[in-house]
């Protein structure tokens, strides 16, 4: 065999063994990130308060704001519009599947319908709605409660048409009733659909209801982060959105605590992204 | 050296241990100081249990897997040893591997996965089209040429992926129970008809099967594998000559002894 | 006779919708709720003379172009990555982060930095399907099954063969997935984009009918964008469908509605 004729060499890295040592990703991501906040700086030092805010500035008027209590009022209204709208939508949107469910004939009936509505865009319904219930809380409620509704039933109508016929077939040959096949056999298929849903939708309750501020309000995070921008007030546009980040991030951190404890029958995290 | 060819393949002294993986505390020691050699046009077949180690094996001889100590030597040549750091699968096309799953492309049909390799290799021509049709028809997958994998049967997939590594010729080719997904009436035809394609070229073949009968109706030569870690049991020259009527095999003389004798070295 | 009956069925239902429709706007009256009649007659004329047509479009070509800018480096970045484990693990806690953002809170810092017309719709939209594009792409390129590989170097291939045959067709149906997933969100963020400030596109047309009461005209441009939507689901799902045909039906039998991503 000749040497030169070579076939394509693969690095045993590739393979997967002796992949970088963990110190180095970590050290790798720590410098990373101290890479992109000093690109920030540096842009904000280059182009000015006017285009970029700087981290310091944001940081101080996120502090003022805590200060005279502004903060804690736009936090508490943004936050309530989306908890409220996400707890009468996502009450009716997880409940809904499962009534469906005793009925396949409406279901299958309703088919070219839902597919309809899940093509709406449900945001660009914000301008409609805040014309119907008015620039207040209401408007965004109401916002917020219908996106979450339809992002939970689609996920768990998924869910309950994804039930194991054979193990309700074993359940009904056991003598079970239909609320039984529901609550063991049905619930327990749909939750981790429900989960996913719920995971999705709480930070997405948050950005409609920040949304909807934008279009119309007379406070909340979205309110002051328009009033910023109106205002040609850079450092205010910033501290709203890093303020907004904050909250979902906040928002999810806990979601992710509860999901830990009720999925704990579950082997590993199937994954749900299609 | 027991086969009257030179040698073309040998196995030196090879370790394969898995390392421990996170939820997984201890290695694994696959394989131990296997050593033995492959003469050029033979027939081997190893045995020996399930989790042996012999589809790793394979795998170190194939280069897609390393060893972690021991060395394989291919034409004179070292090929792969522990310190190598780069793998050649195939060797260059030089040997050609059945694995034990069929690993058929499931986005090209039956015929485009056959010819797989000659498209890669730009070997692509009408007489080797010919020919990939005509290793079709005998093992009865003509007329299945343009179904997708998964509208094929196990059996027939294993026929697919046996029929792609024969259509590329490479002078020595690793099979993996090749009829492991098969029945075993077809099983017999696809024997006899390894050992008649395997007459006309006689390539070097390794074969790793489960079943002490096939393996002996085939091989000039079997090696029986321990329990792991795989290490060598035993070695039997197959004296039966050829060409063999693999019907009347189990009642020639000495088939029943040798059998025996296999069965308990594997236990 | 099952057929005729769902038909039947659905009739009955859209009877129903627009019937409640109508009652609507008769107890709340029609400058709250407009009426079906009207509506339809709304949405046909602003189909004649353009008007849809013309917002409509401006909307596609802001998804659209967003979808190239962002998409298209998304989708690319997981195979540029393939070979270097390290750095995906380096990137991964940023770009969850990133993906974790609300990128429609941030839409007034595009508007800021690129002004009201399409370029900070692009970048809104951009900055929504890169994400959604980069993990579905990073999900094909882990489904890449290392046996294929294998068997394809052992035949022969090169990087580039390997590269057409084995991890295009692993990776495909990811990355299909996620243009599919990702399309009405391009959509939606453009039209978030024109709610909030723009002077054309359908989010426009809402946000200025909505301005001037005329519900009529509201629910004529949530009509039209409604139909791009389900029209450009429509076109996606029998491409993927097309594409993907060498799968098994069982897998290709696509849900009627997806968990969301
Ligand atoms: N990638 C791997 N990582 C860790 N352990 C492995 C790996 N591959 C194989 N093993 C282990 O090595 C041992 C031998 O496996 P191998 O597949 O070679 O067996 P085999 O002899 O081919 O068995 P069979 O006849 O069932 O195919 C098994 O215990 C297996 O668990
Ligand atoms: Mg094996």
């Amino acid at each position: 065999m000749n040497e030169a004729v070579t076939a394509r060499p693969i690095k045993i890295s590739e393979r997967g063994w002796g992949g970088g040592s963990r110190r180095k990703v970590t050290l790798g991501r720590i410098l990373f990130g101290i890479g992109c906040l000093a690109i920030w700086q540096w842009a904000h030092a280059r182009l000015g308060t006017e285009w970029i805010a700087g981290p310091a500035e944001i940081l101080g008027r996120a502090a003022e704001l805590a200060r005279t209590g502004e903060l804690w009022v736009h936090v508490w209204v943004t936050f309530g519009e989306a908890l409220l709208g996400f707890l009468i939508g996502g009450s009716a949107g997880v409940l809904l599947p499962f009534l469906l469910r005793l009925s396949p004939r409406l279901t299958r009936a309703l088919d070219p319908y839902l597919a309809a509505a899940m093509g709406v865009p449900k945001l660009s319904l914000a301008p409609l709605l805040i014309l119907w219930f008015g620039i207040g809380l209401m408007s965004k409620v109401v916002f917020v409660g219908a996106l979450v509704f339809f992002l939970l039933f689609f996920n768990g109508l998924a869910g309950v048409q994804s039930v194991d016929s054979r193990l309700v077939s074993m359940a009904r040959v056991a003598g079970g009733r239909e609320w039984v096949i529901t609550r063991e056999i049905v619930w327990h298929t749909a939750l981790p659909f429900i989960f996913a849903g719920l995971k999705v939708a709480l930070p997405r309750a948050i950005s409609a209801a920040v949304v909807g501020e934008f279009i119309a309000a007379e406070a909340g995070l979205g309110y002051y982060i328009n009033n910023a921008r109106s205002m040609a007030d850079t450092v205010g546009i910033f501290t709203g959105v890093v303020l907004v980040t904050a909250l979902v991030i906040v928002v999810n951190g806990a979601l992710e605590l509860v999901q830990a404890r009720s999925l704990a029958w579950r082997p590993v995290d199937r994954d749900m992204v299609v | 050296m027991s086969h009257s060819g030179r040698c073309i393949l040998e196995v030196r002294n090879v370790v394969k241990v898995f390392p421990p993986r996170p939820g997984r505390t201890d290695a694994l020691l696959a394989i131990q100081d296997l050593s033995f050699t492959v003469g050029e046009g033979e027939f081997l077949t190893l045995v020996g249990p399930s989790g042996a180690g012999k589809s790793t094996l394979l795998n170190i001889i194939a280069q897609i897997d390393t060893p972690s100590a021991g060395e394989i030597w291919f034409q004179g040549r070292p090929i792969a040893t522990a310190f190598g750091n780069a793998l050649r699968p195939g060797w260059d096309c030089q040997i050609g591997y059945v694995t034990q799953d069929d690993n058929l492309l499931p986005w090209r049909n039956l015929l485009d996965n056959v010819l797989f390799p000659l498209r890669v290799q730009r070997r692509l021509s009408a007489e080797s089209v010919e020919r990939a049709k005509m290793l079709l028809k005998a093992t009865g997958l003509e007329g299945f040429e343009r179904y997708y994998p998964h509208e094929l049967s196990g059996g027939m997939r294993k026929r697919a992926s046996l029929i792609r590594t024969l259509v590329y010729d490479p002078p020595v080719i690793l099979m993996d129970e090749p009829f492991g997904a098969v029945d075993a009436q077809t099983r017999s035809q696809l024997q006899a008809d390894l050992l008649r394609l395997w007459n006309l070229g006689r390539k070097t073949i390794v074969f790793v099967t489960h079943d002490i009968a096939e393996a002996v109706a085939l091989a000039d030569r079997t090696l029986v594998l321990t329990r792991a870690p795989a290490g060598l049991a035993g070695e039997h020259l197959i004296e039966i000559p050829r060409p063999r009527d693999l019907g009347n095999i189990y009642t020639l003389r000495g088939f029943a002894e040798l059998y025996e004798r296999i069965r308990r070295q594997i236990q | 006779m099952i057929r005729a009956k769902l038909v039947l069925d659905r009739l009955l239902i859209l009877i129903c919708a627009v019937a409640t429709w109508q009652v609507c706007s008769f107890v709340f009256g029609p400058q709250w709720f407009s009426t079906p009649w009207i509506t339809g007659g709304r949405f046909i004329a602003s189909l004649l003379d353009g008007e849809i047509l013309h917002h409509a479009q401006f909307t596609l070509a802001a998804a659209a172009a967003g979808f190239l800018v962002g998409g298209l480096p998304g989708m690319l970045l997981p195979f540029a990555l393939r070979r270097s484990p390290a750095l995906t693990a380096m990137l991964d806690p940023y770009l969850i982060g990133g993906y974790g953002v609300p990128k429609l809170a941030v839409a007034p810092l595009f508007i800021l930095w690129f002004g009201i017309g399409l370029g900070s719709k692009i970048a809104l939209v951009a900055s929504i399907v890169f994400f959604l594009m980069y993990f579905n792409a990073a999900a094909g390129v882990k489904a890449v099954s290392i046996q294929l590989l294998d068997m394809a170097r052992i035949a022969g291939a090169s990087e580039a063969d390997m590269a057409r045959h084995i991890i295009w067709p692993c990776a495909s149906p990811y990355i299909l997935a996620g243009i599919r997933i990702s399309a009405p969100y391009a959509i939606g963020a453009a039209v978030v984009g024109e709610l909030i400030s723009s002077n054309q596109g359908l989010g426009y047309l809402i946000q200025a009918a909505a301005m001037d009461f005329n519900v009529t005209a509201v629910f004529a441009a949530l009509i039209g964008l409604t139909v791009l939507v389900v029209g450009i689901n429509w076109i996606l799902d029998r491409t993927e469908r097309w594409l993907l045909r060498w799968r098994r039906t069982e897998a290709t039998r696509v849900r009627r509605f997806r968990a969301a991503a």
